[in-house]
């Protein structure tokens, strides 16, 4: 068995923060602001031009996206894919919570829309130092405290299933 | 820049992302979710470390000049943001302030449900976790459904 290359957490935040920024710098991606990476808003803009070009539709999207297709989300996808592949960390995993996984991230993907951001263009906003995006990181780790402690109560108190 | 060639940048972003974001399992969600469960602060680390990295950058790219910051413009709907102060608050502050609060909380809670932030499904996805490849379904899925038969009732948002 292959000796697992971990790459740190940290590393990542330091790697992935210098490609966001350097690529809004160097590549002409900018009318949106911070938009190197935003898993809502880049799907929303690749299904929204998918949707134009196939039902001649005139769905809202942004001025990149008049100008590129943005094919983060697959990018991801397919990145993430070699990187499990390579390390043999690619293992299928039953669907056991089908439902609610659907509908969890349908209502993600609705206030990804609404409020300009997934958790990773949040955290990206709040770094470029807007306003709002500030906001929507305080309201996400409120959100996170909220819900973390009251699964722990739940699990302390013995109510639901599992 | 050259359509095509534009699409493959992104398309390189998410690669190196994704690649990187499958060895370190980074999650934006699950960093401060683990710090209140256990302590454990390995993924908030990440999460500090790429917003100093965007601060400090942006800081000094913006300075330089090389790098646009100004209001960020987001689409349509960018006309309409901060311009009604909501109720007695004090001015400037606009109902898509409010709005941002509790669609980040909605996003913190939906996504600790869930078990990862966006990111982090699309990672799990791509191991072969169905679970996340249900969650990408209906992620794909809302857009369509939001600008079919939502969004005219989503309007007060940023009003």
């Amino acid at each position: 068995m292959r000796k697992k290359a971990f790459v740190k957490p940290w590393v990542f935040g330091i790697a992935a923060g210098s490609i966001f920024v350097l690529a809004e710098a160097v590549f002409p991606i900018s009318p949106p602001s911070a938009y190197a990476f935003c898993l809502s808003c880049h799907v929303r803009d690749l299904v929204n031009t998918v949707l134009n070009a196939a039902f001649s539709a005139r769905y809202q999207v942004t001025e990149v996206a008049e100008r590129a297709l943005l094919l983060t989300s697959p990018g991801v996808l397919l990145g993430a894919f070699i990187a499990a592949r390579l390390h043999g960390e690619h293992k299928a995993r039953k669907a056991d919570r089908a439902i609610l996984s659907a509908v969890v991230g349908f209502l993600v993907m609705i206030i990804g829309i609404l409020i300009f951001g997934c958790p990773t263009r949040i955290v990206l906003r709040a770094g470029y130092g807007e306003f709002y995006g500030i906001a929507a990181l305080a309201g996400m780790f409120a959100g996170i405290a909220a819900s973390t402690i009251l699964m722990r109560l739940r699990i302390r108190m013995g109510w639901g299933g599992r | 820049m050259n359509p095509a060639l534009l699409s493959l940048v992104f398309l390189l972003i998410g690669l190196v992302v994704g690649f990187l974001a499958q060895r370190s399992r980074m999650c934006f969600v699950a960093g401060f979710r683990d710090w209140i469960l256990v302590r454990d602060t390995e993924l908030l680390t990440g999460l500090f470390a790429f917003l100093a990295t965007v601060w400090v950058l942006t800081s000094v790219l913006g300075s330089l000049g090389m790098l646009h910051r100004g209001v960020p413009v987001y689409g349509h709907a960018a006309a309409e943001l901060g311009t009604v102060p909501w109720g007695s608050l004090p001015t400037g502050v606009g109902r898509f302030f409010w709005s941002s609060l509790g669609g980040g909380f909605l996003v913190g809670v939906f996504s600790v449900i869930a078990g990862g932030c966006v990111m982090r499904q699309h990672v799990l996805c791509a191991q072969g976790d169905r679970n996340a490849l249900l969650y990408l379904a209906g992620f794909y899925g809302a857009v369509a459904v939001y600008y079919g038969l939502l969004s005219r009732f989503f309007g007060w948002v940023y009003g």
